[in-house]
């Protein structure tokens, strides 16, 4: 029986992850925006994301375009494993394979 | 374990935020073409305010730079951008809906450059704003707000409605791009 990954299921970490998910393999999105789709605040963002990276589900770039900090973070191969398992396992529950 | 409804809710998050990221996407593509326009229009209403006579010009050129402009932005779009693929479908669309425009403003009717200055903005914001029914609220303000402005301008605007229109739909277009990279 699949376990459901409680560093995803975080509401905040699980928006984040189908957000990465949704691009192609090694696509990543900037923090602003990536902050503008989930509705987080900078501080609970940078937060969860670290929580992500710690986990190496999710990898994170720092550079600098002209004089601008740019943060860009990508889903690892591990993240869009793990995440792939998780949204299956809740399609489970809701058929009722799981209790 | 979480139970039934907790996953619908958790599974109805994650198609929420995938949907957020497809339409961001399609803003982002959306704006470019817009603000490229919008510099075009701008440029042939300003052409056509001070040098009425090389307007007929002017606009063929405005025509030509604009559609040549949005089939690079498709190109040179990452592949996963809805929309970004170059589908010749779309060189179709622009056929018929020049073709169709020069049957109005030649054909059935005889229009005068004022009239023709209000029909081609209005004609292409209406596609704007129906487009915008399935494409986001975004593209349906700013194609009514260009297509009320143009109205207004059209009735009450003297000589200066190519200035008029320069600001009103070059710059509408222009504003609506970056407004849309702002959503």
């Amino acid at each position: 029986m699949a376990e459901l990954d409680d560093i995803i299921h975080q509401p905040l970490r699980l928006k984040i992850m189908a957000a990465l998910n949704a691009l192609p393999v090694a696509t990543g999105l900037e923090f602003a925006r990536l902050k503008k789709l989930t509705g987080a605040t900078d501080g609970n963002l940078g937060a969860h994301i670290e929580t992500l990276a710690k986990a190496g589900y999710v990898s994170v770039d720092k550079a600098f375009v002209g004089k601008k900090p740019q943060t860009t973070v990508t889903a690892t191969a591990a993240g869009r494993g793990a995440f792939a398992r998780h949204v299956a396992t809740l399609q489970e529950i809701i058929a009722g394979k799981q209790v | 374990m979480i139970d039934s409804k907790e996953a619908s809710a958790a599974l109805a998050d994650i198609d929420d935020i995938v949907q957020r990221v497809k339409q961001s996407q399609l803003y982002e593509l959306a704006s470019l073409a817009a603000l490229w326009w919008g510099v075009l229009v701008f440029a042939g209403n300003v052409v056509t305010w001070l040098w009425p006579f090389y307007a007929v010009y002017a606009w063929p050129a405005v025509d030509i730079l604009g559609v040549g402009g949005l089939v690079a932005i498709r190109l040179l779009s990452p592949p996963h951008v809805p929309g970004a693929a170059f589908d010749i479908r779309l060189v179709l669309v622009f056929v018929l809906f020049f073709a169709f425009g020069y049957i109005c403003t030649n054909v059935l009717g005889h229009f005068g450059p004022r009239e023709l200055g209000a029909f081609w903005p209005i004609y292409f914001m209406l596609f704007y704003t129906l487009g915008g029914l399935w494409f986001g609220y975004a593209f349906v303000a700013i194609g009514i707000g260009i297509i009320a402005l143009t109205l207004i301008g059209f009735f009450t605007i003297g000589a200066a409605f190519p200035l008029w229109m320069a600001f009103v739909n070059g710059g509408g277009l222009i504003l609506g791009g970056l407004w849309m990279r702002r959503i």
